[in-house]
């Protein structure tokens, strides 16, 4: 491998690495706001400049590939003093507003200025301001923070595939905008916030909801289709408040769509069903775990079962149902179900050409594995039905042909307004296990808060089943 | 081992000694500058610095508080419960503002971490109560005149 010196440390590269991330291996931190190794390289910002010996002028690090025995100065004094210049003026028209922006803590442009920049201003005239539109439901614009970098004009064209957002005018007067001032259109919009480098672009669903430095993170699998993109969620006080994307360079790279960004609303629906329920003449009564299970065990007596295991299970969860069902349920038959239309791995495919596929569930690759046959309508003679999901799998429409349902897992109440019993489980916010995406790539989620309200975990519910 | 001590008859009778004591309680009762003061009709003066009673001061009526959540973080006493909206007028302000007085130390750091100036600590001593005390948001804007 061919070798440079950055700031007298030996690295070594691979050819065509630019210098910014051959630094990093060595430890060497060079700051930037227009780079992002996901999206193109346009030298915009200046603020990665260094020194390189025999080079008469600074150097872009981005746009620079490290060739074999350049010698580079990150902190020499020219490099400082670009430094702290590309600060000043990147921060002349920034409003003082980090209090009520929702990135500080988390912003770049707070962190460099902080380490690289002046805390003096020699500017006194106006700054400039400017009259934001709407821009939809996912992104909040505050264009008086904007630097700039067009991270979010290559992420549109380049990554989402849509050239929607666009500079115009010029110097000075930049404005990043929408074509027309049109909302954003793309299903990707979430990641417009998370490539800004400053708060120009924010989550409208965060908005004020929580400071970056509250929120304890926890790396997980997105459970919104079969993708099994990385991401983190965000919690705090047992409550999420957001997800953000993970970087995994065979799957999701550095992205995540709204769809799976923002799928953890479920976990705290007002509506969710969170104490044992039964039925009773006036809907739905809320009980103890006691007798939700002993009327979820009479819902079931004497009848033909099925169980119906929903393809968001993890592998763990799925395999105990396949070994308690001989011994608890009389043999009855285990079915998978998630997405209407969606039976096997085989009908499964891309719903768009970046991230999304059509199966709408974690795991239907991990129950086929196991051996669970597919849900196609109640089998003949099959009474009373046992269903077993965690919140994401869609309920087949025509259970209402079993003359008794009974549920385990994250239901809101208008899907169990039939049901005899409901017992509360656990999202996939709120246990551990194992999934496997559609390319077979086995991946671990995590717990991020404890079970809300007196929902438990699958293995907890079954062992008070058998033992009650 | 123990040697018991020899006295004289004078001080066995600690006649003396309580007589010494007496003159001692006398010229202090009868002659010594009092320390204590007619509370509640006569008060201590306070420094300006004092840290009392805390209030969120407003500029023309809108509370200067940006819910910025400053002060919750640097609080050691985890006292300080704010929950942040958005409104016309402003862009971001405090929806809920709750001190926990019952928790509070009184050390002052909010007041130092404010960025906006909003939140204060008063030369007001006076808290007792016979309640726990959450003070909202209305209480620490009426105190001090503000309003």
């Amino acid at each position: 491998m061919p070798k440079c010196i950055i700031d007298g440390r030996e690295a070594e590269f691979a050819p065509g690495q630019n210098l910014i991330e051959v630094a990093k291996t060595v430890g060497v931190e060079i700051p930037y706001f227009c780079y992002h190794p996901g999206l193109s390289v346009v030298a915009q910002c200046r603020m990665c400049t260094v020194e390189i010996e025999k080079m008469p002028k600074l150097q872009t690090a981005c746009s620079t590939a490290a060739t074999e025995g350049m010698v580079v100065k990150t902190r020499s004094a020219r490099a400082i003093q670009n430094q702290k210049s590309v600060m000043e003026f990147l921060l002349i028209n920034h409003p003082l507003d980090c209090p009520i922006c929702d990135k500080a803590g988390e912003c770049d442009l707070q962190d460099e200025s902080f380490a690289y920049g002046s805390p003096y201003s020699r500017y006194t005239e106006e700054r400039r301001t400017y009259l934001d539109l709407d821009m939809g439901p996912v992104i909040k614009k505050n264009m008086n923070r904007c630097i700039h970098c067009t991270r979010c004009i290559r992420f549109g064209t380049e990554v989402a595939g849509i050239h929607e957002m666009v500079a115009v005018q010029r110097g000075n007067n930049t404005e990043i905008t929408t074509i027309d001032g049109r909302p954003l259109e793309t299903d990707y919009a979430g990641n417009y916030a998370d490539v800004c480098p400053t708060g120009s672009l924010t989550l409208k669903d965060f908005r004020f909801k929580k400071r970056a430095w509250f929120l304890k993170k926890t790396s997980t699998v997105c459970e919104g289709c079969a993708k099994g993109c990385n991401m983190e969620l965000h919690q705090d006080g047992n409550v999420i408040y957001r997800s953000l994307p993970r970087e995994n360079m065979e799957i999701n790279k550095y992205w995540l769509c709204d769809e799976g960004r923002f799928n953890f609303h479920y976990v705290h629906d007002q509506r969710r069903v969170l104490n044992p329920a039964i039925a009773s003449a006036s809907g739905l009564q809320m009980t103890d775990w006691k007798a939700g299970i002993a009327a979820a065990k009479a819902a079931l007596a004497g009848r033909k079962v099925a169980i119906l295991a929903g393809s968001d299970l993890t592998l763990e969860e799925a395999k105990l149902l396949l070994e308690v069902a001989p011994k608890q349920f009389g043999g009855a038959p285990v079915f998978h179900f998630g997405t209407p239309g969606i039976k096997t791995v085989l009908d499964d495919a891309p719903a768009d050409k970046i991230l999304k596929r059509k199966s709408k569930t974690s795991n239907l690759n991990g129950v086929e594995k196991l051996g669970i046959k597919p849900y196609a309508g109640l089998p003949a003679g099959i009474d009373a039905v046992l269903v077993v999901r965690g919140g994401r799998a869609q309920l087949p429409t025509d259970l209402d042909q079993a003359k008794s349902l009974v549920g385990i897992g994250v239901f809101n109440q208008p899907q169990v307004a039939k049901f005899a019993a409901v017992l509360p489980g656990a999202s996939f916010a709120e246990k551990d296990g194992t999934i496997v995406n559609y390319e077979g790539r086995e991946q671990k989620i995590k717990r991020a808060i404890n079970p809300i309200g007196k929902s438990k975990l699958l293995p907890e519910i079954l062992m008070m089943w058998v033992n009650q | 081992m123990l040697v018991k001590q020899k006295k004289s008859i004078l001080s066995e009778l600690y006649v003396l000694e309580i007589f010494k004591g007496l003159c001692i309680t006398m010229k202090n009762m009868l002659f010594a500058k009092k320390v204590t003061i007619q509370y509640p009709e006569e008060r201590r003066k306070y420094s300006e610095r004092f840290r009392g009673q805390h209030y969120i001061k407003a500029t023309n009526g809108v509370e200067n508080c940006t819910a910025c959540m400053l002060c919750p973080t640097v609080c050691p006493a985890e006292c300080i419960h704010i929950e942040a909206g958005e409104r016309p007028d402003k862009e971001k302000y405090p929806v809920k503002f709750e001190i926990d007085a019952l928790r509070c130390c009184f050390c002052g750091m909010c007041e130092e971490a404010c960025p906006k100036d909003a939140i204060k600590l008063s030369n007001i001593y006076e808290m007792s109560m016979t309640r726990r005390e959450v003070w909202d948001k209305d209480f620490l804007l009426e105190q001090r005149g503000n309003k």
